[in-house]
């Protein structure tokens, strides 16, 4: 059988090797829009100088060669034709008995009047938006970043090791603000700001200004505030990318429709990873390639329908992880507590962890995720909630695995 | 592949594993001390609802979600042993690992937060783990698995 796989992220990389592992004689064929496997959670470590191109994979060297996986690099797929099971694109295309749809997600630029015209504005997505910021940056004096959520301050945070401020406009009157809350956001933000970077919050770009050779010169916010910029950052979000599926008539909503199989519309089509909308972080894209690749060696498996946002943040040396709700909502109760290096909160509706937010120290945190997802009571336990771990799940099968139950 | 396996009623909670852990991991030419921060322990002991021991100790489990969850490659389950092994030269230090353990094993180191304290089966040794060889209760042994 043969197998193309569109995209070499985390979801794509996942399904070849599932699909090694699983199948010795199948082919398999990644067409990728980048030049090699790079891992896109670590740009900001390019930016920054940390790590140079080589060192932006997130497989072995010789994983390709190894596993018999063709990888075609720079390959821009323009249109599926779902009837011949053919992959068209520049120059060619490619038949397919199983195809894997894992071509991610871009940078979403807002309506902002002069934005697409305008030179020296990058989003941060792709290796290349990282190299033209790590040259542009050097130069520029007045950085501006939109969008004070990760990607905007991973950019900061990289610009700063390489001695460069910026200035960051928010919409919303916080940062991180889909990540922590309050308490937790102005750990960072005063953080950001001793280093020499600005906030401006509450506020929106309405238009941005160029000079005679069409680079950008200044934005002008809604609040009618002119602030000078010669690089600007676009991290508004992200939107999947499937403009290549217009005329295939596969099925999408905001990302591609796929069943529990992770199955589109068209027969021995797939899809995993960000552009099914689905997956909230890295390991969720994993999880969904290895599904997805399952599948379509006919190894029926369905994927969870747990959907859990949760991140981990880690800038000045201050950790944080925040999975699930961290505002209550009516009828929830809140516990937390706090000293000159912690900060803990955890949201519990009658009795069950349905978020929590750690920071300063996330050492051996790693259960309260599966307390959320197998809705643990943890006020019932017979000890205070700080103190709940998985020993008080303990369970270890015949292999000397741990397991949790659904229930305890 | 080889694991340790746990026999919680065993455990006195004497912590000679978390000491023989600490000891087997410190850095060449530093004076060992029970109270240098330098000098963690990659397994723990924790007591339940009832004050029983449950040891904690790394599983390099089948399915390792702390790989999973690295967006680096350094965390990577070795074909040939099969244990999870860490390299701190590639890592991104984003401690999704950390998130993703489901069992609350893995932790940023107490110092810096600049890299992951991880069981790597005393690799380096090639022989038993010193945990286990450290174990006076035989809570704790190596034993082959699939």
């Amino acid at each position: 059988m043969k197998h193309v796989i569109i995209g070499s992220g985390a979801a794509g990389i996942s399904a070849a090797k599932t699909l090694r592992e699983k199948s010795t004689q199948d082919e398999i064929i990644i067409l990728s829009a980048d030049e090699f496997v790079y891992s896109r959670c670590m740009l900001h470590q390019f930016i920054s100088g940390e790590r140079q191109t080589e060192v932006l994979s997130f497989i072995p060297d010789d994983f390709l060669e190894k596993n018999n996986i063709e990888f075609r690099p720079n390959i821009a797929v323009t249109g599926i034709d779902t009837v011949n099971q053919m992959v068209k694109f520049d120059g060619g295309s490619e038949s397919y008995d199983r195809l894997l749809i894992a071509t991610g997600a871009k940078s979403a630029f807002p309506q902002i009047v002069g934005l697409r015209d305008t030179k020296n504005v990058y989003g941060l997505r792709d290796l290349e938006d990282a190299r033209a910021i790590r040259d542009k940056a050097t130069q520029s004096n007045n950085i501006v970043i939109i969008g004070a959520g990760l990607v905007g301050l991973d950019a900061a945070y990289g610009l700063l090791e390489i001695g460069k401020t910026s200035t960051i406009i928010e919409m919303s009157n916080a940062i991180l603000s889909t990540n922590l809350d309050l308490h937790a956001a102005s750990t960072y933000h005063i953080k950001f700001e001793e280093a020499g970077c600005a906030f401006h919050l509450g506020m929106k770009v309405k238009r941005v200004l160029s000079n005679a050779s069409g680079e950008i010169e200044a934005i002008v916010t809604d609040h009618d505030e002119r602030i000078a910029c010669d690089l600007l950052i676009v991290a508004t979000g992200v939107h999947p990318t499937l403009d290549f599926l217009s005329d295939s008539g596969i099925k999408t909503n905001r990302g591609i429709t796929v069943n529990e199989y992770l199955a589109t519309s068209a027969p021995n089509v797939y899809a995993a990873g960000d552009v099914t909308g689905l997956s909230e972080s890295w390991p969720s894209a994993v999880q969904q390639g290895e599904i997805a690749a399952l599948n379509m060696l006919g190894i029926e498996t369905a994927h969870p329908d747990t959907f859990l946002p949760k991140n981990t943040i880690h800038f000045f040396g201050v950790p944080s992880l925040s999975i699930g709700q961290f505002i209550p909502e009516a009828g929830d109760t809140k516990d937390s507590r706090e000293d000159r290096m912690r900060y803990q909160k955890v949201i519990l509706r009658d009795g069950i962890p349905v978020g929590v937010i750690l920071q300063g120290d996330i050492s051996r945190s790693g259960f309260w995720q599966q307390l959320i997802l197998n809705k643990v009571d943890v006020t019932s336990m017979p000890k205070s909630i700080w103190k709940v771990s998985f020993a008080d799940s303990y369970h270890i099968d015949e292999n000397g695995e741990y397991y949790w139950t659904m229930s305890v | 592949m080889r694991r340790i396996i746990i026999d919680a009623d065993k455990c006195k909670a004497c912590k000679n594993c978390s000491v023989a852990c600490m000891r087997a991991h410190a850095p060449e030419g530093v004076t060992f001390s029970l109270s240098d921060p330098q000098f963690e322990s990659r397994n723990t002991i924790l007591q339940d609802g009832e004050k029983q021991y449950k040891p904690l100790f790394c599983r390099h489990c089948a399915k390792p979600s702390c790989a999973n969850a690295c967006v680096s490659g350094a965390l990577a389950k070795d074909p040939n042993t099969g244990h999870v092994l860490y390299n701190p030269d590639i890592c991104a230090k984003c401690f999704m690992c950390v998130m993703n353990c489901p069992f609350g094993v893995l932790k940023p180191d107490r110092l810096t937060n600049t890299y992951v304290v991880k069981c790597d089966f005393c690799a380096a040794d090639g022989s038993e783990p010193n945990c286990v060889a450290n174990c006076p209760s035989k809570a704790i042994y190596v034993k082959e698995v699939e």
